[in-house]
């Protein structure tokens, strides 16, 4: 009998309770995964735990050597810690590796650290460092680089540091550090977290893409300067708008080898064809790309036609076409009024917005940025799309001639469905006219246009996003939403562990949601990559993380 | 409702007649060049009758053929229109029902042309133009757009739906696809040239995409011209540190490669700083100035006539260039919004500001050329020993002497500021994202050429149909005035 | 001819300084710069942070100040950070070595010293090198095509004015001017790179002809802007060609009983060919335009596709470098035109 635990301790009690959720349906088996695996169970018992077999790698098939060519916008490189754009990430995840790692099926694996307990209260964590690991200048990868990097992570100072958003267990909201003896090296090979509070998304934020490991004598400004790290690749090229190259770091033995766990390539190519999707067809077309970092919308068809193989993941990913409740427009605040923004809702029907928007690749929303994929998501109905209705309540809320602009990027499936949502409310009679702007403008107030739409990423728990968005006076809060019941909901939901008891509180959160009319939530959004034929190991990762090592040309 | 093809009931008829016709025509043209290549010169012979006699044997039976062929064409094409409107819906294809939906056009094409050509000897240098068959074609194409969007602007015709209107289901269709059912009655039946990514009517958005053509793309070059004649006639007529300064000022706008331009005017920071409402209200007064110095010059001796004609003209001009100019929330907001009778939407205006900005140095620097050269003439040294002032010679000697060229020059320039407003939508700049008008269309139906061709095609065609047919009128024109 | 070129470099270097001048106004406009500053840093920064982003790298210098540093007759800015980093512009640039000794006083232009692109994170100067070699590769065979193509079209045209072949060939470059890169470009990918009409021929990127160009991949690019330029050289050609052909010289030739082929070939080709030569030079700032949607179409990494980036990135040194690089192209262009036109023409002499 294996070990159930990467420690091979016992499991930890809320595995019993995830065990009962899982099988009573409550819990889906990627948040089942995510959760137990997160405190330490191995993912192939997690996979047991629920009956079930792991699914076996691809690795099997996969070819020694060769050379793989990825569309992927090369930007510059900055403090991984201040990563803000996963691609940047897919270039130092070459020679940088993460402690762990997140898997598109919601299971964390081990990477740097080979395992790790978590104790009943989620309040200490013992981190075990592999050992064998050499960074590639020759030192011993030990306890101390985990313990530098991780109070690094703390650092709130830094410029840009996101991850210490990811880490606030452990800062001293005093100092902006980590907090004096939070984290301690209790062995060679050994780190022991002791957070004042507990908090289950400690492994996660460990495994997040701006998480990357990196040498002591790491040049903030840019990795490429000292490329020391305990990857496979290193950076032979890398010029921004064009193409980074990263070739097989021939000195340097990987750990990975040794666990056989892939780095197969011998050369990876990033190839910068800007944002504009059709020049990644023509570029397929041409032959001098293998795959797509990601496919959107009209174009999964494309890559489709072209004879590419697909690999698609549903995900929470999503887009949220919004009006600014204290936005003003010439005097006025429009959308304060809670019949404008309920109009707005019913005039809109989202398959509409799905279909014109992104191309029918997903699955419908509700408006209520939480859907079934999160563990506690409650079944509330969706505001009726009705857009006589919706014209005779702006009308009674005395709006019927003002002129709604609503603001989005310029791309593609984002541009799309603000287009698809203008269209719709003219239908139904409204006054509206549409920007858009360059991406490089657009970002610059994202969160105080009166009426414009946002994407949003990927998250394990429904609670998380409501926390970053719709929460009174959060720094994301674009709808600036500001609700006392709700805040005091929302806080009531993180106390409670158990999906159950949580769906209950979660129902009427959604249901303020609804009923405020905060947003339109269209869909979520199925995620895509597309490859020619003949590699393996290359499937979409459903936060994007860059797991480059297991891309292979399939033997 | 069933999909349309192409050519309906036409299909196993007259498309066919058509197609082997065209292919004649074409192979008889080819064999004709060839033939000439190694043909003697041509070798008039008068006949005995006082006629001349241009070409015999083999090559002139071919000529005469072809044109027999190319009037069989023209009959052809005129069979397919006059016979489509009168076939029920739906029987006369795509084609046949795009041409019903221009019978507007069409009429109004035949009547100017019928009575072009019954006045020509009495309609001047726009007569003669009928006289070059190049200059018809082009004169006849772009007619074909200027009635379209005045068909589609003011009486709302042509256009089969609402350009912006999305039906679900409809999203990148071929064209001839059949609207799902559950519409309106009177709702068009179906999509003739296919839907867009967001399943909009691609026949629709091209004509309504004149419009933006048809009303930006000439009044630029009005604005352009005006500003180019009020500072190059004096740049060209003076000479001196005025010309140098003027011409310098030119040539350093036209150092600027066009797009980098665009791009740092045409962003949305300095659109909210205001930068173009101060170009527009720089740009815009040279207009007022051309006018005003205009009639003075003119009626100076006669002090009561000139200001009843300043006032007349220059009144009405100052209050549309204080409502143009004059926005809300924007740095020029002078004009209470009861008095201000019109606004331009910011996009619209910034696009028009840089395409006047970048078309009038060139406008000057003709204008300048011509006015060195005219200057010289015997009948503007007569004026001058007269003891005419310098602007009446300049604006009433010299301008209208210099009306062939700049004619010909003003078409082009139209064909030019067509292109450049193209290149402004292919770079997603300016217009709005939904704006139908043709550049815009061209780079959104690019992406997915990979997939389907129809969505980028109409608004090429229709863009190139337009700028060919100013180019051929220009040609025309020029050939015709040449010959004075 | 001495003074003559004087002077035009004199007026040169106006334009040139009156332009990049221009430039740097509307790129350091301050919505520009908090722009800049949260692209650099985040995009969640507050005002605040904005301001002494931008003071700490010597952002909010008066313009003429900043304007002199870029240019290098003003001494670059050391600046004392609120974060306790002392930056200066000159230490920017680059490791301090033996080519920009630690605190040089001047690093601008002048010195050699090009600036930084604040998104590509590289020298200036090492980037638009290969862009323009890219582009000049570009150029180069646009040329090849176009010159020769519209040149042959222009004189086959004009030898016999008013012709069957006069006619077609006039038609067929007048389509060509009508037809801008950016519907002939999609035109020509809709047919030849798209399997949609069984012509596949040709590839719709261009991107590997960066390191690797060939008939496949360049084709496309290059055939679309020879196609916009080549009708108006040739209508240029045709209009020279039919003045010459009815000149005194050529009639007394004809009346001499000389062949047409020889009086084409021996008496009118030289004579017609020296305005287009002027029209070929002048030509050339109108192809960067033709360039940029081009290299844009196709994904070509040269100066054009460098100029969208930077434009729409607001990378202002990478601009102003632009900016200099195509002044001095159009400027030379213009002036080796009237160069040659007078080198050509032999009636005109420089007064």
């Amino acid at each position: 009998m294996t070990n159930k635990t990467l420690t091979g301790a016992a499991l930890h009690p809320a595995v019993d309770v995830y065990v009962k959720d899982a099988n009573a349906g409550k819990l889906s088996r990627r948040e089942f995964l995510t959760r137990t695996t997160a405190l330490g169970v191995t993912s192939a018992a997690a996979y047991g735990l629920l009956g079930l077999e792991q699914p076996a790698a691809a690795a099997g098939h996969a070819q020694q050597g060769g050379t793989m060519r990825m569309q992927m916008e090369v930007r510059a490189l900055k403090d991984t810690r201040a990563t803000d754009w996963t691609q940047i990430a897919f270039v130092y995840a070459g020679w940088l590796e993460y402690l762990v790692e997140y898997n598109s099926d919601g299971s964390f694996e081990s990477a740097l650290l080979e395992s790790w307990e978590v104790n009943d209260d989620a309040t200490v964590y013992t981190l075990n460092v592999r050992q064998g690991v050499k960074w590639n200048n020759g030192d011993d990868f030990t306890a101390d680089d985990v313990a530098r990097v991780i109070s690094d992570w703390c650092d709130t100072a830094a410029e840009g540091n996101s991850m210490a958003g990811r880490m606030t267990a452990l800062v001293d909201t005093d100092t902006g550090v980590a907090a004096e003896g939070a984290i301690n090296v209790t062995g060679p090979h050994q780190v022991t977290l002791n957070l004042p509070k507990s908090d289950i998304t400690l492994i996660a934020g460990m495994a997040d893409y701006p998480a990357a490991v990196y040498h002591s004598g790491f040049d903030n400004e840019n990795p490429l300067n000292d490329m020391v790290g305990t990857g496979p690749y290193i950076s032979e090229s890398h010029e921004v708008g064009v193409k980074s190259v990263l070739v097989r770091n021939e000195g340097h033995e990987w750990w990975g080898y040794a666990e056989g766990r892939g780095a197969f390539l011998d050369r990876i190519e990033f190839i910068d064809y800007g944002t504009d999707p059709s020049a990644w067809v023509a570029a397929a077309a041409a032959d001098e790309i293998d795959m797509t970092y990601e496919t959107v919308g009209d174009f999964v068809e494309v890559f489709k036609s072209i004879g590419y193989e697909e690999s698609a993941i549903a995900s929470a990913s999503t887009i949220v076409v919004r009006p600014n409740q204290a936005a003003e427009v010439d005097g006025v605040m429009p959308y304060a009024d809670v019949r404008v923004r309920k109009a707005i809702a019913m005039a809109v029907n989202n398959e509409v917005c799905l279909e014109l928007g992104y191309a029918n690749q997903g699955v419908v929303a509700r408006n209520q940025h939480v859907g079934p994929m999160h563990p506690e998501w409650a079944d509330v109905p969706a505001t009726a799309y009705d857009p006589e209705g919706a014209l005779a309540l702006l009308t009674e809320a005395g709006m019927a001639d003002f002129e709604m602009e609503i603001v989005s990027i310029d791309d593609d499936w984002r541009k799309n469905t603000t287009d698809a949502v203008a269209a719709q409310l003219r239908d139904a009679g409204f006054n509206v006219k549409r920007t858009i702007m360059p991406g490089s403008t657009f970002w610059n107030d994202w969160t105080k246009y009166p009426f414009s739409s946002t994407n949003w990423n990927h998250r394990p728990l429904g609670t998380q996003v409501l926390g970053l968005a719709y929460r009174s006076g959060e720094a994301w809060n674009e709808f600036a939403f500001s609700n006392a019941e709700f805040d005091t909901l929302l806080d009531e939901a993180n106390a409670l562990a158990d999906a159950d008891s949580r769906r209950v509180v979660m129902e009427k959160l959604q249901a303020i949601l609804t009923d405020e009319a905060v947003t339109i939530q269209p869909y979520w959004r199925t995620i895509y990559r597309h490859a020619k034929p003949g590699f393996v190991g290359w499937d979409m990762h459903i936060a994007y993380l860059p797991h480059i090592y297991k891309i292979a040309i399939a033997a | 409702m069933d999909a349309l093809t192409w050519t309906g009931s036409f299909g196993s008829t007259l498309i066919p007649a058509l197609a082997i016709a065209v292919g004649f025509f074409l192979a008889g043209i080819i064999l004709q060049l060839i033939m000439t290549t190694f043909a003697t010169e041509v070798k008039l012979q008068s006949n005995a009758d006082g006629t001349l006699k241009a070409r015999s044997g083999p090559l002139g039976q071919l000529e005469k053929l072809n044109s027999q062929i190319f009037l069989l064409i023209l009959l052809l094409l005129a069979a397919i229109i006059v016979v489509s409107w009168f076939m029920p819906y739906g029987k006369a294809g795509i084609l046949g029902e795009i041409s019903k939906r221009f019978l507007p056009v069409w009429t109004a094409l035949i009547v100017t042309f019928v009575f072009s050509i019954m006045f020509k000897r009495k309609l001047g240098l726009y007569g003669k133009l009928f006289d070059s068959t190049v200059g018809m074609i082009g004169y006849a194409l772009v007619m074909f757009w200027v009635f379209t969007a005045i068909f589609v602007g003011l009486f709302d015709m042509i256009a089969t739906h609402d350009p912006l209107q999305q039906v679900s289901g409809l999203k990148i269709k071929e064209p001839g696809t059949a609207v799902p059912d559950g519409q309106d009655a009177e709702f068009f039946p179906h999509y003739l040239l296919g839907g867009d990514n967001l399943a909009r009517d691609i026949f629709s958005r091209v004509v309504h995409g004149s419009i933006i053509v048809m009303i930006i793309a000439p009044l630029a070059t009005v604005f352009a011209f005006m500003l180019g004649i009020t500072l190059g006639l004096p740049a060209g007529y003076y000479g001196g540190k005025l010309d140098t300064i003027l011409s310098f000022v030119a040539n350093l706008i036209l150092a600027f490669p066009v797009i980098l331009l665009f791009f740092l005017l045409v962003t949305p920071e300095l659109i909210d700083l205001g930068v173009p409402n101060y170009m527009a209200a720089v740009l815009f007064i040279f207009p007022l100035v051309f006018f005003a110095v205009l009639i003075n010059s003119r009626y100076y001796t006669q002090p009561s006539k000139n200001t009843l004609h300043l006032a007349l003209i220059l009144l009405p001009l100052i209050y549309v260039y204080a409502a143009g100019i004059s926005e809300q929330d924007t740095v020029l907001y002078f004009l209470p919004a009861s008095f201000d009778a019109f606004t331009l939407p910011r996009e619209i205006l910034v696009v028009f500001v840089s395409v006047v900005f970048v078309n009038s140095p060139t406008v000057f620097r003709i204008v300048r050329g011509l006015a060195l050269d005219i200057k010289t003439r015997d009948y503007v040294a007569a004026a001058q020993t007269r003891g005419e002032r310098p602007w009446y010679i300049m604006l009433w000697e010299i301008l209208p002497n210099a009306r062939g060229p700049l004619i010909v020059d003003f078409c082009l320039r139209i064909g030019y500021t067509t292109i450049l407003l193209g290149t402004l939508g292919f770079f997603g700049l300016g217009l709005a994202s939904e704006s139908p008008d043709w550049g815009s269309t061209i780079n959104a139906g690019r992406k997915l050429l990979l997939f389907a061709t129809h969505l980028a095609l109409p608004p090429a065609i229709a863009l190139l149909s337009l700028v060919l047919g100013l180019n051929l009128l220009a040609d025309g024109l020029r050939e015709e005035s040449l010959k004075d | 001819m001495g003074l003559f070129i004087l002077r035009r470099f004199g007026i040169m270097i106006l334009t040139a300084l009156c332009l990049t001048f221009i430039v740097f106004w509307l790129t350091n406009l301050y919505p520009k710069l908090e722009v800049l500053a949260k692209t650099q840093g985040n995009f969640r920064m507050s005002d605040e942070a904005v301001t002494t982003f931008l003071d700490n790298r010597g952002y909010t210098q008066a313009l003429p100040i900043k304007y002199g540093q870029w240019l290098g007759v003003l001494p670059g800015y050391v600046i004392e950070g609120s974060d306790g980093e002392t930056r200066a512009r000159c230490e920017l640039r680059g490791p301090p070595s033996d080519i920009n000794p630690p605190l040089s006083r001047y690093c601008g232009i002048i010195q050699g010293n090009w600036g930084f692109s604040t998104v590509a994170k590289v020298e200036v100067s090492d980037v638009l090198p290969t862009r323009l070699a890219n582009t000049g590769k570009l150029m180069f065979w646009v040329m090849l095509v176009m010159i020769p193509g519209a040149l042959t079209i222009g004189v086959l045209a004009g030898m016999r004015e008013g012709s069957k072949m006069d006619r077609s060939l006039s038609t067929v470059s007048i389509v060509s001017t009508a037809t801008p890169e950016y519907v002939s470009g999609v035109i020509l990918i809709a047919l030849f790179a798209t399997p949609l009409f069984g012509m596949q021929f040709f590839k719709g990127s261009a991107a590997s002809a960066v390191d690797d160009a060939n008939f496949n991949n360049f084709f496309l690019p290059v055939i679309t802007i020879a196609l916009y330029g080549m009708g108006y050289i040739a209508r240029m050609t045709r209009a020279s060609m039919t003045e010459v052909m009815t000149a005194q010289f050529v009639r007394t030739a004809r009346l001499k009983g000389v062949s047409f082929r020889n009086i084409v070939m021996k008496h009118a080709l030289r004579n017609a060919l020296i305005a287009p030569f002027t029209v070929i030079m002048l030509q050339v700032p109108w192809l960067l335009n033709g360039v940029v949607i081009v290299e844009t179409l196709f994904t070509y990494q040269g100066f054009g596709w460098e100029l969208v980036r930077a434009a729409s990135n607001n990378d202002i040194e990478m601009l102003l470098g632009i900016s200099v690089i195509s002044v001095f192209v159009v400027l030379m262009t213009q002036l080796i035109s009237d160069i040659g036109y007078v080198f050509l023409n032999p009636r005109i002499r420089i007064s």
